[in-house]
């Protein structure tokens, strides 16, 4: 599988209005869904969601162990699958690559800037669906750059559909503790009691209620880092 | 075979079948004109209409008038014909009876149709809707409160309660059952049930479907009683469970589920339940906290929703993502155990697979028990057994089964020996009502868990009052999903005491002579009756849903009394009065409250 570069994208600093729908049947998802105004800060963002290539080789660097392992990179990566974004990795392992290369876990609201961005796009693409620009109800997992005529605004490609993408910060309501998910996947369940998945809207967000870290890692769940620019 | 020797002059037919006394005129359709003590009925027992043309009365003929008696039952019988345009109809109405004070009305209908093309007929039923105007009449459920009927029972299945019309005194009743176990299987009492539940007998039309032969079109079980309502319900509850195979509700093996009164359900994404920091379950201070509420009967693990459907994990495979994969599970069921706590996971039919069948979640599930020693699987969104499952208990005798649904259908609450009830709809202002369940009347030995997920504050209130109304244990349920409401430690203690005296006077409460809505001395109280075939002791639960307090006599009590208590409930300082021949139950009860009175009698 030939390899590219996962080049980093800017984003202007910008105030916008953050709306958010949650796609949780039951049960509450105790944040501001907005609409609320936003400011994002300048940012450099991955064009891409961290590949297999990128994380084996941050490990091959670091020799990160995580305190808890269990499912971690459970899909075991292999050249054949460098390309395809990494997954099994918890909101730790997340961050402990981001921070590796300098960067973080994008927020809720950046992220949504980075998929919506100031036109306030129902998705990367535009206003309309179309599942031939994203992987949506696929079978497996492509490559991340399999769907560039999806790109976002900004440039940034497979924000919707493929893997659900980890935002950054452990939500508290007093009770719980959460995490918040963005984009959808492939995979895309049969009951409407199971997660909305599929590939889904900018303005739409996941609750992922946080357990064990083998409870908190999914063969759908990646991410995609952001950078603090001046 | 004996023809119109019954009819007199005036086309009048008078007849008695054991206790039921009725009285027909033939003269131009069929007339009902009284029915024991109801009299002047005088309505039509049916009406055709075809392809929307009223049948005139008068086309109707008399053929036949057939009456038989013998040892086993009595039977009479009238069959009639009607010519209309270019079809021709015939019927028949009869009445037999079989079993004491319990008759049969049965109307049937069959068509000749011009060319045998079927045209559409639609049927009313006059004297229905003159039954249901009757002043002392009550839809099943329903009471008098004084100036009108109000409705203060449900039930949740298909075996329907009869309407019940008595004198005015209350001693002579007719109780009236629509039988209609599966609406789709047949012509008879199709949308009988539904207009008794909405009132509607008067824009109540049937459709049927008719033939040459004789198809039924009602089947009407008609009760007689000289001993008030509750006579009623105790013949319609023997005929109905009659039908029924109960073995495995008195097996012994399974006996623990009689006694899961309080089953705590443990989300497992929440501090209730997990102990973020040192990453791992609470058992031990779930099972502290649940002595608050008098102590868990048995713990219901749930962690697949919301969570299934991320990935293409399914059920199982989530189980194997806990610390330390089934040992985590094994560990916390040894616990429970040593607390004598029986312990649930749930079993999810939506998540089957397109490769999954139930036999192979049965395998699962067979696995999972000799792995973890788990006692029960919680069939979730399901009112119904699985064969597949049922298998397991044929392996692991004392295994059981808890449905989210109450079963609705024989075969069911025959082999799903436990369920919540639940109430609620997160979609409306639901109101916890306080009301009888009469399936916990009608199958006291299938115990019922009550839960309303989303109720908070007066309604997490009414709902104790109503599990202690009804005599049935409750699911405690706080964190729903990640949204986390809590029992007040008013509420808690209420609970407590509950528990405490299912417990103590489980025979009663699961006796087999229980009867819902007794009849009681103020129009502004409800009452249930628990007792057990030996009648010496009865629980009674009472409840206040007036706007008053009431005070003095509530009960009129059927025996000398040796000893009463109140056992539940703000204090009601109940009394005993007698008085000539009558014994009298009294209390102050406060606005809403419910209270439980235990009384041994002198037999």
């Amino acid at each position: 599988m030939k390899s590219f570069e996962n080049k980093k994208i800017f984003i202007e600093s910008n105030e916008y209005t953050y709306r958010v729908e949650h796609l949780t049947l039951e049960g509450t998802c105790s944040t501001d869904h907005g609409p609320r105004n936003v400011k994002i800060k300048n940012l450099l963002v991955d064009k891409y969601p961290v590949t297999n290539q990128q994380y084996s080789f941050f490990l091959k660097k670091t020799g990160y162990q995580p305190r808890d392992s269990q499912r971690f990179l459970e899909h075991k990566p292999n050249k054949k699958i460098f390309n395809l974004p990494v997954v099994f990795v918890s909101q730790n392992d997340a961050i402990a690559y981001a921070k590796w290369v300098g960067g973080r876990l994008p927020t809720d609201e950046e992220w949504q800037y980075i998929a919506a961005g100031p036109k306030y796009l129902d998705w990367p693409w535009g206003n309309k669906f179309n599942p031939l620009l994203c992987n949506h109800d696929g079978n497996k997992l492509e490559s991340v750059n399999a769907f560039r005529k999806g790109e976002s605004w900004c440039g940034c490609v497979d924000m919707s559909g493929n893997c659900w993408e980890w935002t950054a910060g452990i939500h508290h309501d007093g009770n719980h503790q959460f995490a918040l998910l963005r984009g959808g996947s492939y995979f895309y369940a049969h009951d409407h009691w199971h997660v909305g998945g599929g590939a889904r809207k900018n303005s739409y967000h996941w609750k992922l209620q946080i357990l064990n870290e083998g409870m908190n890692r999914a063969a759908t769940l990646g991410f995609r880092c952001v950078y603090d620019a001046e | 075979m004996m023809q119109n020797k019954f009819i007199d002059k005036k086309n009048f037919i008078d007849f008695s079948l054991g206790s039921l006394n009725l009285s027909l005129d033939l003269d131009k359709n069929i007339f009902l004109k009284k029915l024991n003590f109801i009299k002047n009925i005088n309505n039509e027992i049916f009406s055709i209409r075809v392809e929307n043309k009223l049948i005139p009365r008068n086309k109707y003929k008399i053929e036949k008038v057939f009456k038989k008696t013998d040892v086993h039952f009595t039977v009479i019988s009238i069959d009639f014909s009607q010519n209309f345009e270019n079809d021709f109809f015939k019927g028949r109405i009869s009445f037999v009876q079989k079993k004491k004070n319990i008759i049969d009305f049965i109307f049937q209908l069959s068509a000749r149709w011009h060319k045998n093309i079927p045209k559409k007929v639609l049927l009313k039923f006059p004297f229905l809707i003159n039954l249901h105007k009757n002043k002392n009449f009550l839809k099943p459920g329903d009471i008098f409160d004084g100036k009108k009927r109000i409705n203060k029972g449900v039930w949740n299945l298909h075996e329907y309660p009869p309407s019940i019309i008595s004198d005015n005194l209350g001693n002579q009743c007719l109780g009236f059952e629509f039988y209609d176990q599966f609406p789709w299987q047949a012509n008879y009492n199709l949308g009988i049930s539904e207009a008794i539940s909405n009132e509607n007998f008067e824009k109540l039309e049937t459709e049927v479907q008719l033939t040459r032969e004789l198809t039924d079109i009602i089947l009407m079980k008609i009760y007689t009683s000289s001993q008030g309502r509750e006579k009623i319900f105790g013949l319609w509850k023997e005929n109905t469970r009659e039908k029924y195979d109960l073995r495995k509700y008195h097996d012994s093996k399974n006996r623990w589920i009689k006694k899961n009164y309080l089953q705590f359900f443990m989300f497992a994404y929440g501090e209730e339940a997990f102990d973020y920091k040192k990453m791992k379950f609470k058992i031990i201070q779930i099972i502290k906290e649940g002595k608050k509420f008098g102590g868990y009967d048995s713990i219901l693990f749930w962690h697949q929703y919301p969570r299934l459907g991320l990935d293409e994990s399914n059920q199982w495979q989530l189980y194997k993502y806990l610390p330390k994969y089934y040992k985590t599970i094994k560990k916390i069921v040894d616990i429970c155990h040593s607390h004598k706590i029986k312990f649930f996971i749930p079993f999810k039919p939506w998540d089957i697979r397109s490769n999954e069948s139930l036999d192979s979640h049965a395998k699962s599930l067979e696995r999972f028990i000799k792995a973890t020693s788990i006692d029960g699987f919680f069939l979730d969104t399901m009112s119904s057994l699985p064969d597949s499952f049922l298998k397991i208990q044929k392996k692991f005798p004392s295994f059981e089964f808890c449905s989210e649904g109450t079963p609705r259908e024989q075969r069911q609450i025959e082999s799903l020996t436990s369920s919540w009830d639940q109430i609620g709809d997160i979609r409306r202002n639901f109101k916890v009502e306080i009301n009888s369940n009469f399936f916990r009347f009608l199958f006291p030995e299938h115990p019922l868990n009550l839960v309303s997920r989303w109720s908070v504050g007066s309604d997490k209130d009414s709902l104790i009052k109503r599990a202690a109304f009804n005599g049935m244990g409750m699911v405690i349920w706080q964190d729903i999903f990640g949204c986390w409401l809590p029992f007040s430690i008013e509420q808690k203690k209420n609970i407590k005491s509950l528990k405490s005296i299912l417990k103590k006077y489980h025979k009663y409460f699961y006796g087999d002579n229980s009867i819902p809505l007794i009849n009681t001395l103020s129009k502004k109280i409800i009452c249930n009756e628990f007792s057990n075939s030996h009648g010496k002791q009865k629980i009674y639960s009472i409840y206040n849903f007036g706007s008053n307090k009431i005070k003095g006599r509530i009960l009129k009590l059927p025996l000398e009394v040796k000893e009463f208590k109140q056992i539940y409930g703000k204090s009601a300082n109940v009394k005993i009065e007698k008085k000539t021949n009558n014994i009298y139950l009294l209390a102050n009860i406060q606005v809403g409250d419910v209270i439980l009175i235990n009384i041994k009698f002198d037999i």
